[in-house]
């Protein structure tokens, strides 16, 4: 049994060796599974379309993504020609040499002109400032935030609002206009509640959300070049961030403990409440009416304003990357060549992908194709990211471990939670000597 | 090493002229388990092993620095993976005990004439036939306080089950009953049918109550199948990782497989995390020792 | 079965039945649940309180099937018409389905899926339920030395937590070229479940009185011939349990078929928590991927259920 077991194993072994060289016609890209990648599938079937070579955007469940590109990538599988990876695995994935660089490819082509800024600065550059590219910005995604235009708009709920705050009841210009339509709306006796925000500490979810009220209040997580993070992750500006967070939470519908985009799509869905906060990604299953009972009433705005007056968001989407394993390498690259002319960024934008073209996101065109595209477009001119460093995802959760307990559970202080954090950091730093 | 064992045969034992030799067949029938095994095992144990005395991390090209057992000391050390242990022993015990009463008191419920036995028995067999990702996934959405079954079958309003830090645990244990308890049932159902009718008619007619008859006929002869049973089911609840992960996120549910799986797979820190895998072996190790133990007394009464 | 005797114990068994019949439908109605909602129409799928009437849709197993993207704009009347039935119940769903550049409808990845989960589920289980039979019968009949320390070696196999198996089993597969292919989780899944099957099977053999297979050898049986002709039917009701306990860890598995295999070979079960993805699950098509794919379990434990039912009885009656 065993000597046949091995035969047999050897006998394969020798035949996928055989066969992988003859199929150069055929290109592999890794996503998680979502509609953008539904959208990828239909733009690259142009492509086979086009020139013959089969494209196929392989996917995983969102929850594993990360880990199941990480041991194809770390064990040098050639399994993917290309990813579309997460913003924060470009430290990771270039320093241990898993990604082509493309710089060269990206100054031929004068890409750093051609995207969005932001896009090229986090989706496509690493080390910061460096001048050295890994990815073409493909996906561009950032948080932005559903509401219930019935609710805002009813009649009786803006007179009550006006009597109660003194001010008009609309899409709120800054966080602490937001916290008043929270409270104003939570009404726990009625099933409805205030606000839906991320909560869900086993990724990026809660971070990401955290990120969005930080950065608006003009906050920092650290200092990207010089691995800073004293004075900076533990200011004032984001303890009263992390403070106002905690405050929001208490106008979520019960139970919003674990909650990322699927549970904030479902806020608005299942009449939960007011507004809530997920990425523009997510937001065409809500212009759906197949999906959202309520899509005839659902409006977007983007991030609102700190106190200070700063806007900005939490940076998602994703850059796309030829992977160094692949034996697939110069197709790969002829692809990209086709994927960055403008009229398939124009087409990738009409099939319903977020193209990073700046061109296409500055047209008429692109920002009233959809309720959230100019909401899209305002907030893609002003985002922020997390940590790239190839150790981000101990900096992720080292953040879920201190903050998680203090946003749901009420535990210490702000200032606490973010006072060891600062220190985890320091000594994560150190421990990889990114400062003395 | 398992050949070396192997090549002795008592001479007493029944050696056939006919056929094969009982020694030869003995051989043929274990050894290709015993080595199929160690040849799957031994490779991925020995990396482990190894690589849990160094720095090394599957994600960076840097070599790997021999730290000897500073891994293991830096994790011993850290309050976290402490409390990690003691929320997985707290599991353990609720969803086992919890498998072994409803799968046991099911099975003695079921142990008579009753109509359409085997379609009934299939039925209840059908949690465990589910994944446990899909388990989690629809658990999750019957847990929800405002859209989810179980409030309101059970008229509980809102109530928190997974989000309470003080209930999630219990709420994942529940869950896991509900999908384990089937297993235990149906060992147990074996074992039950396997006591004879005649001792229970003995103890009728010398009327012993049925406190006496339980306790001193039915468990013990029904014991070791169902120490099976509790085996792996202990050896599977400590390994537990994909319904709590999927079901809440409170660190009052981070059972030391989830811990486990970020340090391997999100942060990379490979030695360290061959480190833990160490300990959380040497753990269950030591328990099903324990286990087996009293399996071997249980069966010489 | 002895005969029910007093009235007292008629009341029992009578009692015991309505239990067994609330505790079923305790168990049954999350699944219950999950069934029906295979059928709905998405906008009653999570409704409260939950809906228990409605007419019975085809359209979940057909989105289950295809690969789909979100409508960006309503179909125009002539394409609405020209689309086979099953296309038209995509599009009243707000979707359409993807074809190729070759303009060929594509298939979601269940299809497939579902025939790898089927090749490697029962090729790992007759492998697992066969040798751990065999090496049962080898510790329960044979004298063999360090019997206990093989037998928990057996049983440790089964202890270390898949994480961190993961990445050492990977790295070997990578080498010999088992990754992505159904031999290489048969037999990860044959070396997961034997230990089990090991135990199992010892359990139960240990229970069929030596003297059987005694007396046949006086009778002229060789050892192998006794082994087949008069264990193996004995020890049926065990084989069945066990087969069934091996196929459902096998069909269920997900950790190591996410990380070991890719398009080629990948099973089911990662497939069915992907369709979260698109922020808001369609429960529809959830529930369908999952009815379907409880089938051929339910149906494999309901074949063998009598079987499993049998129990030990014959050795201990008979002895």
């Amino acid at each position: 049994m065993r000597k046949k077991l091995i035969g047999m194993a050897g006998g394969l072994a020798l035949a996928l060796a055989s066969s992988t060289s003859v199929l150069a016609q055929e290109l592999t890209i890794f996503w998680a599974e979502w509609d953008p990648a539904n959208y990828l599938q239909e733009l690259v079937n142009e492509y086979e379309a086009e020139t013959g070579v089969q494209v196929t955007v392989e996917t995983t469940p969102w929850s594993d993504f990360q880990t199941k590109t990480f041991t194809e990538l770390n064990a040098k599988g050639s399994a993917y020609d290309m990813v579309v990876g997460d913003s924060q695995w470009l430290g990771a994935a270039s320093e241990a040499g898993h990604y082509v660089d493309l710089t060269e490819f990206f100054n031929k082509h004068n890409l750093g002109e051609v995207m969005a800024p932001a896009t090229v600065k986090y989706y496509a550059e690493y080390p910061s400032s460096s001048g050295k590219y890994w990815a073409i910005p493909a996906e561009g995604d950032a948080v932005g935030w559903s509401y219930r235009k019935d609710w805002f708009e009813d009649p009786a709920e803006m007179e009550a609002f006006k009597a109660k705050y003194g001010y008009d009841l609309a899409v709120p210009a800054t966080w602490a206009q937001m916290r008043d339509i929270a409270e104003f709306f939570h009404r726990p006796d009625q099933g409805r509640y205030g606000i839906a925000i991320y909560t869900d500490n086993s990724y990026d979810g809660l971070v990401m959300g955290v990120e969005n009220a930080i950065f608006s209040y003009g906050g920092e997580l650290g200092n990207y070049e010089t691995y800073e993070v004293d004075g900076i992750i533990n200011s004032e500006q984001n303890i009263a961030a992390l403070e106002m967070y905690r405050e929001l939470y208490g106008f979520t519908p019960p139970g919003w403990a674990k909650t990322f985009f699927v549970e904030n799509n479902q806020a608005i869905t299942e009449n939960l409440a007011a507004m809530s906060m997920n990425y523009f990604a997510f937001f065409p299953a809500l212009t759906n009416e197949a999906s959202n009972p309520n899509a005839k009433v659902t409006g977007f705005f983007a991030n609102p304003a700190g106190p200070d007056g700063h806007q900005f968001a939490a940076l998602g989407g994703q850059g796309i990357s030829v992977i160094s394993y692949s034996e697939n390498q110069e197709e790969s690259m002829k692809f990209l060549e086709w994927f960055i002319k403008d009229d398939v960024q124009k087409r990738w934008a009409e099939l319903g992908g977020y193209t990073a073209s700046a061109a296409v996101l500055e047209s008429e065109e692109f920002q009233n194709a959809t309720p959230y595209n100019k909401a899209f477009y305002e907030t893609m001119f002003k985002v922020k990211d997390f940590w790239a460093t190839p150790e981000y995802a101990e900096l992720l959760i080292q953040m879920n471990q201190r903050i998680y307990p203090y946003i749901t559970g009420g535990e210490g202080t702000a200032k606490d939670a973010l006072d060891s954090l600062a220190t985890d950091w320091n000594a994560t730093f150190k421990k990889y000597n990114r400062v003395q | 090493m398992a050949t070396a064992v192997l090549t002795t045969l008592d001479p007493q034992s029944r050696a056939a002229s006919r056929g094969m030799s009982d020694l030869s067949i003995r051989n043929l029938f274990i050894i290709p388990t015993i080595v199929f095994l160690i040849v799957f095992n031994i490779f991925p144990l020995l990396y482990s092993l190894g690589y849990s005395f160094t720095d090394f991390r599957a994600s960076s090209s840097a070599p790997a620095n021999f730290v000897g057992l500073q891994n293991y000391r830096d994790l011993l050390a850290d309050p976290f993976i402490w409390n990690n242990f003691t929320i997985t022993a707290k599991y353990v015990i609720v969803s086992v005990v919890g498998q072994v009463i409803v799968g046991f008191g099911v099975a003695l419920l079921l142990n008579r004439d009753i109509p359409f036995k085997g379609l009934l028995t299939t039925l209840l067999l059908l949690p465990m036939m589910l994944s446990m990702a899909v388990v989690g996934l629809f658990w999750k959405l019957l847990y929800d306080p405002s859209f989810g079954i179980i409030n309101y079958a059970l008229g509980l309003g809102t109530f928190e089950w997974l989000s309470n830090p003080n209930m999630a645990l219990y709420a994942v244990a529940l869950t896991d009953i509900w999908m384990w308890s089937p297993f235990v049932m149906l060992l147990s159902l074996a074992g039950l049918s396997a006591v004879p009718k005649h001792l229970y008619e003995a103890a009728a007619i010398d009327r012993a109550g049925s406190f006496y008859t339980f306790f001193r006929i039915t468990l013990p002869l029904v014991a070791p199948i169902l120490m099976i049973a509790i085996i792996f089911r202990t050896m599977e609840a400590f390994k537990t990782f994909d319904l709590a992960y999927i079901l809440t996120s409170q660190p009052t549910t981070e059972v030391i497989s989830i811990r486990l799986y970020k340090m391997a797979f999100q942060e990379w820190q490979t030695g360290m995390s061959c480190a833990l895998a160490y300990i959380v072996l040497i753990m269950v190790l030591a328990i099903t020792n324990i286990y087996v133990k009293y399996l071997n007394k249980v069966k010489e009464r | 079965m002895a005969a029910v005797r007093t009235s007292g114990e008629r009341t029992t068994n009578r009692l015991a039945i309505v239990l067994v019949l609330i505790i079923t439908m305790i168990f049954l109605a999350p699944i219950y649940w999950i069934a029906s909602t295979a059928f709905k129409p998405r906008n009653l799928a999570t409704t409260i309180p939950p809906t228990v009437i409605f007419t019975p849709e085809i359209s979940p197993f057909v989105k289950l099937f295809t690969k789909r993207s979100q409508l960006r704009a309503a179909p125009t009347p002539e394409e609405y018409e020209a689309a086979p039935w099953w296309e038209r119940l995509v599009f009243d769903g707000g979707e359409k389905v993807v074809r190729s550049g070759r303009g060929e409808v594509q298939l979601s990845g269940y299809p497939s899926r579902f025939m790898n989960s089927l090749i490697v589920a029962i090729t790992s289980t007759v492998l697992a339920v066969g040798m751990g039979t065999f090496t049962a019968y080898g510790f329960s009949r044979f004298k063999v030395k360090g019997e206990q320390d093989l037998l928990f070696f057996i049983l440790s196999t089964r202890m270390l937590p898949p994480v961190v198996v993961a990445i050492p089993m990977f790295l070997m597969y990578r080498a010999v070229g088992l990754n992505d292919t159904h031999l290489g989780l048969i037999i990860l899944y044959t070396a997961f479940n034997l230990s089990f099957a090991v135990w199992l099977m010892k359990g139960f053999i240990d229970e069929i009185p030596k003297e059987y297979e005694e007396a046949a050898l006086v009778d002229g049986y060789t050892r192998m011939q006794a082994f087949f002709k008069i264990v193996i039917p004995e020890a049926a009701t065990g084989i069945a349990a066990t087969a069934v306990f091996c196929f459902i860890t096998a069909w269920n598995e997900y950790a190591f078929a996410l990380i070991m295999t890719n398009r080629r070979a990948q099973t089911a079960p990662p497939f069915i928590p992907s369709q979260v993805g698109s922020g808001l699950p369609d429960w529809t098509v959830i529930a369908s991927g999952t009815l379907l794919f409880l089938l051929p379990v339910a149906i494999f434990t309901f074949l063998l259920r009598n079987h499993l039912l049998r129990g030990m009885s014959f050795g201990a009656i008979r002895k």
